[in-house]
């Protein structure tokens, strides 16, 4: 018996899934026939077990307020999200067109800077940015790379168009729960793998090792490859030690690093200190040296600046690359591309409204109603105004805020995001959904097959952030076509 | 092996270990308790004294009462000691070396963890119920060490949860027969008897050794022979002896081991100096306390030698 669904059709709203009328999408189709056919009281007994999985395997991510329970277990979904492998060869295109273009603009900030020269790239954005690194000034990391490791936030509006959302260049997270949810997923499900074309992305940690290992100052060698986290509080904790895990990498804090005189960088073990090559840092730019950067930061390692000036060690992602990360930058994007590629975008931006430029922020002003106001530099969902949900006084409050600093906001129409099916008791509901694909790059460029899902649990809500009550979903390209 | 890594490594033995020591004893406590003279004053107090928590204990609880002890000793957060917070403290630890661990052995440290977590309040519900969840404790902390045994290669890692795990142990081993020098006996001499026996016997089977002095040593019980054996027995796992040369083993696969191997040497040479015949309790007091402080010189040098390098700014866990 088909399993019941609850809340469609959906005016105005596409659905990954579900076409209009209400039957499932050529990517889809396995699943469908699939669950329909284990019925709902299997299905139930199935998220149950791997709800149980989940919390003996301990899963978690942390939330910041929770204090005295400092994990919680991570919402998962178990109807996966599907995409035919057809359209996700053009997003798979685009992503490494915008990342290609993205690093070769933040290489050009911090050398000959051609883009603002040239007039393309205003000099006022760039001198209001506040991820720009004075102390990166003309350094150029091995290939010129300086975002190895990406997570660029995509959605689907009602007219089936996939936007850019953001680009999260600083430390994206959200790749271990992308390869836990396939791993879970095999547990529950391992028939559909047998029957269906599913691109795999078990290889992300060793694409993510030969990533970082190419940036060792001692090439011939087996790198010594770390990965900083700020400790056992920080959200993503569980993916700091997971990757490292699965990499063969150390998991060290900044107390467990110090650089000597030499300009190398050590790490402190029982039998003395011994080299480091490659950091891949999960600490903020902020925190990651008081010597150069915050002073009071005990996260950091003092003179990890002065090791990777010297060229004694590689860091990813590098210092000051957060610079493109700024959803000012993010709207000159398409122009960032034309001007160094010389191509057009293949994925598109959200139309966007300045608040810097006056007739832009007069027209965002006026319609605070119908927008999505984003600070330039939050992340997480954090700081941000939905206008049409929000209440005369919050708009009259942010309002306030963006005259204030014109130069910190942006603003996008509210997208009616498209939605997955979602178990919930017996039945499917709508849900929203966006997708995070990883992308890496140094000596290569690689895109995951997919990406990680997150979907916004409470119904009609359009926050998918893990610290504000999302979830998500594994993420299945499908190949449709016949063998 | 990071240094803050090894550390953690070690904690998480001693807290796992921990953790069974007391689930063991209040058990065995509670079983021998049953047998003894009214007047014996010999109550559930003892468990607090073991663990070194009476004045804690005394502190925050007007009455030793049996539900309000247990609490304190199974499920009180406040309560350092407790099984609980020595369970989170394991389980802490095992979180920030995740990554040098066998994945399963966190699964089931966690699984440790949730099941003291939802189980631990039916300790106040009677002797039966509780039996059954320390039993419990104990089980799955069996299965961590039967998985580290058979899944885990002899590493360093492997080595300093062992070590961990062994200091705890000759430490709780000594606490244990440390309580029998505190008891007051009754005044006649055939209820006095019959307490000392019975004290000796709960000493036994707090240690789960019972059965094995029994088979090694001799079916009567007497003080200085149980002593004798609880310290200086080559082959029962947890006499101090025993605890020593396991300590000493996994030292010598760790670099740089020349301080803390000296602090092993001088406790084992006290160890075996001791006359314990005919011994008096406030001789044997005496004795103990120095294989304790013996234990702590032993961590000292550890800790010295391999943690204390990423610890310029920060202090150690507590003992």
């Amino acid at each position: 018996m088909p399993i019941k669904l609850h809340g469609y059709p959906q005016p105005d709203i596409c659905d990954e899934l579900l076409d209009a009328a209400l039957q499932p999408r050529p990517a889809a189709r396995v699943l469908f026939d699939y669950v329909n056919r284990l019925g709902t009281a299997e299905l139930m007994a199935r998220r149950a077990s791997v709800d149980a999985a989940i919390m003996a395997m301990g899963i978690t991510f942390t939330v910041y307020s929770d204090a005295g329970n400092i994990d919680r277990v991570w919402p998962f979904d178990i109807i996966p999200r599907t995409m035919s492998l057809q359209e996700w060869a053009h997003i798979d295109a685009g992503l490494k067109q915008r990342l290609t273009a993205l690093n070769l603009f933040i290489d050009d900030l911090y050398n000959a800077q051609r883009i603002v020269k040239d007039g393309v790239f205003p000099l006022e954005v760039l001198a209001g940015s506040q991820n720009f690194r004075a102390q990166c000034r003309g350094l150029t990391p091995h290939f010129g790379v300086w975002a190895h490791v990406c997570g660029t936030d995509l959605v689907r509006d009602k007219d089936g168009t996939v936007y850019v959302l953001e680009d999260n260049l600083r430390v994206p997270s959200g790749v271990s729960y992308m390869l836990e949810n396939r791993q879970l997923m095999k547990r529950l499900f391992p028939e559909l793998f047998k029957s269906s074309d599913i691109l795999p992305v078990d290889d992300y940690p060793t694409r993510l090792y030969d990533t970082l290992a190419a940036l060792s100052p001692r090439p011939g060698e087996r790198p010594v490859i770390v990965v900083l986290t700020p400790g056992i509080y920080n959200s993503a904790y569980f993916e700091h030690s997971y990757l490292a895990q699965k990499m063969g990498a150390v998991l060290v804090e900044g107390s467990d690093l110090v650089v000597q005189s030499d300009d190398c960088v050590y790490m402190k073990t029982i039998a003395g200190v011994s080299r480091v090559d490659v950091i891949y840092r999960r600490v903020d730019d902020d925190f990651l040296d008081p010597e150069a950067f915050r002073p009071d930061s005990s996260l950091g390692v003092p003179g990890l600046m002065r090791a990777w000036r010297a060229g004694k060690v590689g860091i990813a992602n590098a210092p000051g690359a957060g610079v493109a990360d700024d959803k000012v930058v993010y709207t000159f994007v398409p122009q960032i591309i034309k001007y160094y590629l010389d191509q057009d975008p293949l994925l598109p931006n959200v139309p966007s409204w300045m608040c810097m430029y006056d007739d832009q922020r007069d027209h965002v002003l006026a319609n605070l109603d119908k927008l999505v106001v984003k600070p330039a530099n939050e992340s997480g969902g954090y700081g941000m105004l939905i206008g049409p949900r929000a209440s005369v006084e919050e708009r009259r409050q942010f309002a306030d805020l963006i005259r204030a600093n014109p130069r910190n906001y942006m603003a996008q129409p509210t997208l009616s995001i498209s939605t997955a099916p979602t178990l919930f008791g017996d039945r499917f509901e709508p849900r929203h959904i966006d997708l995070r694909p990883f992308v890496l790059q140094s000596k290569d460029l690689h895109v995951t097959a997919g990406g990680l899902t997150r979907v916004a649990l409470r119904a009609g809500s359009l926050v998918v952030n893990s610290s504000q009550g999302g979830g998500s979903k594994d993420t299945w390209i499908v190949n449709t076509r016949e063998a | 092996m990071l240094s803050r890594v090894a550390e953690n490594l070690y904690w998480m033995g001693r807290y796992l270990e921990r953790a069974e020591n007391t689930a063991r004893f209040i058990n065995s406590t509670t079983q021998v308790l049953l047998d003894l003279p009214r007047d014996a004053s010999f109550g559930w107090n003892v468990l607090l004294k073991v663990a070194g928590l009476d004045h804690e204990f005394a502190s925050r609880h007007e009455h030793a009462d049996e539900d309000s002890l247990m609490s304190f000793l199974v499920e009180d957060e406040a309560n350092p000691s407790s099984i609980l917070s020595s369970i989170q403290n394991a389980r802490e630890n095992a979180r920030t070396v995740r990554e040098v661990l066998p994945m399963e052995i966190w699964e089931r440290i966690n699984s440790l963890y949730l099941y003291i977590r939802d189980n631990a309040p039916r300790v106040k519900q009677g002797r039966g119920p509780r039996n059954d969840v320390l039993l419990g404790v104990i089980g799955r902390r069996e299965s961590i060490i039967g998985l580290l045994t058979g899944s885990m290669s002899r590493d360093v890692a492997y080595q300093l949860i062992k070590m961990g795990r062994n200091l705890e142990r000759a430490d709780m081993t000594t606490r244990i027969i440390d309580v029998n020098a505190a008891v007051q006996l009754p005044a006649d001499p055939a209820q006095a008897s019959l307490t000392t026996l019975g004290m000796w016997m709960s000493t036994l089977n707090a240690l789960s050794a019972y059965q094995m002095f029994r088979t090694h040593v001799g079916v009567h019980v007497r003080g200085d022979a149980v002593v004798n054996y609880l310290l200086r027995d080559p082959h029962f796992p947890r006499t101090v002896l025993f605890c020593l040369e396991q300590i000493e083993g996994s030292l010598s696969v760790l670099p740089d081991h020349a301080p803390a191997m000296r602090r092993v040497r001088h406790a084992w040479r006290r160890l075996a100096g001791m006359q314990l015949d005919g011994l008096k309790p406030a001789v044997l007091h005496e004795y103990l306390d120095q294989v304790q402080s013996d234990l702590a010189a032993i961590h000292g040098a550890v800790a010295k030698q391999y943690f204390h390098r990423h610890q310029s700014d920060s202090t150690g866990q507590a003992q």
